[in-house]
């Protein structure tokens, strides 16, 4: 037997390998340190609070729960969720018939104005509507004088929650329901017209039924809102779990019983509320859809409403919603323009024009208690130069565009693993939608209380919610919130990829980082681009988390919006705030709008539309320039060109 | 030039690949024709190492390259989807490879305008993004991303499926006429009898994952070997026991309990009969019309037998007509029954 000697192997690991290892250690980090973790440290609170000679009561707040009002506050958000679920679905399902599928007189501008909401929406939504509605708003105003028997203060608590909050999460149907109808295959009402249907019985039993996965999907997503409200029930006044879990997360033991062990119990419940509803959700996801079996669809013609009563009021209906939907957006945007007298009368002075609510600074002169006058030195400023609301806007923008920016490059890591690794990548998959299961608030009271200490090794002992490091913190949060979302953004984005690409490249000589920054990324940016813009939009004027961490080193634009709303012109401080709150809120209609148009218009577009679109302003640039050539050589230029 | 020896194919339980046995010579058009689902498609990827056999070895020139990666085959592809670059202009698309070795930007300019010019493509069609070209003219990119590396061998997977029937036929003549002009070595995957027909230079039949002949063109189709390949290459008739007994009679080399055929075009219409020749009585049932010729449904009786005309124009025959069916026992394909 011949025996050959043979060279140790050498231990040599593959750079792919390596990264790959790197890679899952870091999600594995990602998923225990920064949501398990601390989620699992909130429930146990529930279960360690302690009596008063110091023992632990595991029972304690549960039988407080029961005995106590907390129950209040679980029944008010339940009986939101429901109301906002029939509310939200009339005036949506209605609102997306009357722009997509009935023939509608001005449906564009229509649909225009119901569209409002993804541009203007949250902390500087519900202002505006306080704004106009309120006791001494204008629409409250003119119905008092129209209808003197009426209740001034109609527009608080739950009414005004639930009135603010229909308008305001129709957003979802303009989206996503507006797509499935479009996508209709219009044959399919020919063809039960052809076979003697009428009108209403094709829209019930053609239409709807292809429908009901979308609807199912948004009355889930709209209960889980009216459950997790936040903004509207905090400014409007109206006792839900997440303005109360920011209360109790801000108190003290010495105020009242074991405040953070409540927080933690509202959160969990409103937690199990989330995971009941969205497991339902998938389940029925799961059971499939109803799918277009058609290879030559038909675009939707629109349907005349062909009974003439039925035709007006469908007109009157839309438009009564336009005006709705676009009052507080017009009268926001007039008043931002107005001086503070005009604003804090709510009476439109025409004869007077200021840009002193987003530029400069004004003194202000008035007249105290004693009958002198004061001069409160640059009391009144310009959005733009209030050193409180920039502050806002800068932390906000900062924070919001990493974690915006990290929300995308931890799941298009995360999609190209899952892609290639189908059975280790649903792990990863799941751990990454694992935030979707949990309310926001929970993930954010969680952090606050577990990262408020010393002693968390995986985080080098650094203390989190400790001055500047909050805004770490928020933005931590801001990221792990917006990864679910992302994924399901972006994973749909991947499907696109033609597996054929990438053996292609591969076939072509192309290692697999060359074959994704080449090949893949390309393919998948517009779609990443979006999320990303998506992501800051949410994040920049979000006010829910900011509000739960609650530090003055973490005032983030939202937070400061809301301040305008409670001190305005105290002791001659503040004076324009309201006019400053108009003026913010026409800033972020035209940073969202201008976003959702470089997404959505420009980024859209394919190779093919912008070499276009380079030829066009080519061939503009020659004409212009040829204005200034003697025109035979533009003759012969274009001759060249032809 | 490529020879795959003994090659298993395994997914999971599933043998995908029965002992794949096929030498293709140089300058060859190899086409591996069959049913979706036969293994075509997977012997292709085997060759382009896509795939990795479970038994047996593939070499191209002499040299085992079984276990050799894909990008150090010399090896292109067309795919089935062309797969080209959506992102990238044509000119990107075609200098992709080239980008990749690293060559200097004048000679990968150089390349791309030659190999464009041999397909076709104009300077400004190479600006163009490749959803601004035809479905033809993207197919022309792809081939020509394919050679401008300069590949030993070229695997075209199904090129032609995704375009309308005129273009395919347009496309078919035009891609024979550039691998006469490149000489390259060419393995063309389909499912289209007509297209492996007209282009290839040798054909391999599989039918679940084994291959049932290889041949010319003519020996495949004239000389099927088993019953399959001469079920799937064109129509044919499966004459009934009591023709095949009447053959019989005729030429002792027919036996009655085989699975005798004979093709649509051999079948004889009003012809007298001979010591060779069966007649039949039929009428015309029905009749499809080609254009170039005609096919008719003829009942004789006890079963439909197919035929096909010449259209000249005159001698139609319509549903209900008489006519005298004749089949040549020297025609017939045989192949034993099963059991």
């Amino acid at each position: 037997m011949q025996h050959t000697l043979q060279a140790p192997k050498k231990w040599r690991v593959k750079p792919e390998k390596l990264v790959r290892v790197l890679g899952v250690l870091f999600f594995v980090y990602l998923f225990f340190g920064f949501m398990l973790i601390p989620c699992l440290n909130t429930l146990t609170q529930i279960f360690t609070t302690k009596d008063a000679a110091g023992n632990t009561d595991p029972w304690a707040v549960i039988r407080f729960f029961f005995a106590g009002s907390m129950g209040k506050y679980v029944l008010n958000s339940l009986k939101l969720a429901l109301c906002l679920v029939v509310t939200v679905n009339v005036v949506g399902v209605s609102s997306v018939l009357l722009t997509e599928y009935f023939d509608i007189k001005g449906a564009k501008i229509l649909r225009m104005g119901y569209m409002t909401t993804l541009i203007y929406s949250g902390v500087a939504l519900v202002t505006g509507y306080l704004f106009l509605y309120d006791k001494d708003g204008m629409i409250t105003t003119l119905l008092v004088n129209a209808f003197p028997g009426m209740n001034p203060n109609w527009f608080s608590g739950f009414n005004a929650v639930l009135f603010t909050m229909t308008f305001a999460c129709t957003s979802n149907h303009m989206l996503f329901l507006r797509n499935a109808i479009r996508g209709i295959d219009y044959n399919t009402v020919e063809a039960a017209r052809n076979l003697g249907a009428k009108p209403f019985k094709v829209l019930w039993k053609v239409v709807f039924p292809t429908l009901i996965p979308t609807m199912f999907s948004l009355t889930i997503m709209t209960f889980i809102t009216g459950l997790c409200a936040m903004s509207a029930p905090t400014l409007l006044g109206f006792d839900s779990i997440n303005p109360e879990i920011v209360r109790l997360a801000g108190s003290s033991i010495a105020d009242e019983a074991f405040p953070q062990a409540r927080a933690a119990l509202l959160s969990i419940i409103l937690a199990s509320f989330t995971i009941i509803l969205l497991t339902a959700l998938s389940a029925y996801e799961r059971k499939g859809h109803y799918l277009s079996v058609s290879k030559t669809k038909a675009k939707l013609v629109k349907q005349k409403i062909t009974n003439p009563v039925a035709n007006v009021f469908a007109h009157i209906y839309a438009y009564v919603l336009f005006i709705i939907y676009m009052t507080p957006v017009v009268m926001i945007v007039v008043f931002s323009f107005q001086t503070y007298g005009a604003i804090r009368m709510k009476k439109l002075d025409v004869s007077n024009w200021t840009l002193l609510n987003f530029f400069g600074q004004a003194d202000y002169e008035y007249l105290t208690s004693r009958g002198t006058t004061k001069t409160r030195v640059g009391s009144i400023s310009g959005l733009f130069n209030n050193d409180a609301t920039l502050g806002g806007i800068k932390l906000s923008f900062l924070l919001s565009i990493l974690a915006a920016a990290l929300a995308c490059i931890i799941v298009v890591v995360a999609c190209n693993y899952i892609f290639k690794h189908k059975k280790t990548g649903v792990a990863l998959e799941y751990s990454l939608l694992f935030p979707w299961l949990l309310p926001t608030i929970l993930i954010c009271y969680s952090y606050r209380t577990f990262f408020n200490s010393d002693d968390i090794f995986y985080v080098f002992n650094n203390n989190l919610y400790f001055m500047n490091n909050v805004k770490f913190l928020i933005i931590l949060a801001y990221t792990v919130v917006r990864l679910p979302f992302s994924l399901r953004m972006i994973k749909a984005s991947f499907y696109a990829i033609d597996e054929e690409l990438e053996d292609a490249a591969k076939n072509l000589g192309a290692s697999p980082l060359r074959t994704f920054t080449k090949v893949k990324l390309p393919i998948i940016l517009p779609s990443v681009l979006a999320v990303f813009a998506l992501n800051f939009n949410y994040l920049f004027t979000e006010y829910d988390m900011s509000a739960t961490f609650a530090s003055s080193y973490g005032t983030s634009y939202a937070m400061v919006i809301q301040s305008m709303c409670q001190d305005e012109g105290l002791y001659g401080y503040n004076i324009n705030a309201s006019g400053r709150r108009c003026a913010s809120t026409v800033f972020i209609m035209i940073v969202s709008g201008l976003i959702l148009y470089l997404v959505y218009g420009i980024g859209a577009r394919d190779l093919a539309e912008r070499i276009d679109a380079r030829n066009r302003w080519k061939k503009r640039g020659k004409r212009i320039s040829a204005l200034f050539r003697p025109s035979k050589a533009v003759a012969e230029e274009e001759e060249k060109l032809t | 030039m490529i020879d795959l020896n003994h090659i298993v194919v395994k997914f999971g339980d599933f043998t995908a690949l029965h002992d794949i046995n096929v030498h293709v010579k140089e300058g060859e058009f190899f086409t591996f024709l069959g049913p979706s689902g036969c293994g075509k498609t997977t012997t292709l990827r085997t060759i382009t190492g896509f795939i990795e056999p479970a038994e047996g070895t593939v070499f191209m020139k002499d040299r085992d390259i079984t276990h050799v990666p894909i990008e150090e085959r010399s090896i292109g592809i067309v795919f089935q989807s062309y797969a080209l670059f959506p992102t990238m202009t044509v000119y990107d698309n075609i200098a992709f490879g080239l980008k990749v070795k690293k060559l200097k930007k004048t000679e990968i300019d150089q390349k791309v305008r030659l190999i464009a010019k041999k397909v076709d493509l104009t300077d400004e069609q190479l600006k163009k993004a490749v959803s601004q070209l035809s479905g033809g003219q993207q197919q022309r990119v792809a081939i020509a991303r394919a050679l401008v590396t300069e590949p030993a061998i070229i695997c075209m997977d199904e090129p032609l499926s995704n375009l309308d029937a005129k273009l395919r036929v347009q496309l078919r003549n035009e891609l024979k006429a550039m691998q006469k002009e490149f000489g390259i070595t060419t393995i063309y995957v389909t499912h289209d009898q007509e297209e492996a027909l007209t282009l290839s230079d040798r054909i391999a039949v599989f039918n679940k994952g084994c291959i049932e002949q290889i041949g010319t063109p003519n020996e495949v189709y004239n000389g099927s070997q088993t019953e399959f390949v001469c079920n799937f290459i064109g129509d044919i008739n499966l004459l009934d026991t009591e023709i095949s007994a009447e053959l019989a009679k005729k030429n002792s080399a027919i036996l009655a309990t085989n699975h005798n055929y004979i093709r649509l075009e051999r079948v004889q219409l009003n012809v007298p009969p001979t010591d060779q020749v069966v007649v039949l009585d039929g009428v015309v049932e029905s009749r499809e019309y080609y254009g170039l010729y005609i096919k008719y449904y003829i009942n004789v009786g006890h079963q439909t037998i197919k035929a096909i005309e010449k259209n000249d124009g005159i001698n139609l025959h319509e549903p209900g007509d008489k006519l005298k069916v004749g089949i040549d026992a020297a025609h017939i394909m045989a192949y034993p029954a099963e059991a």
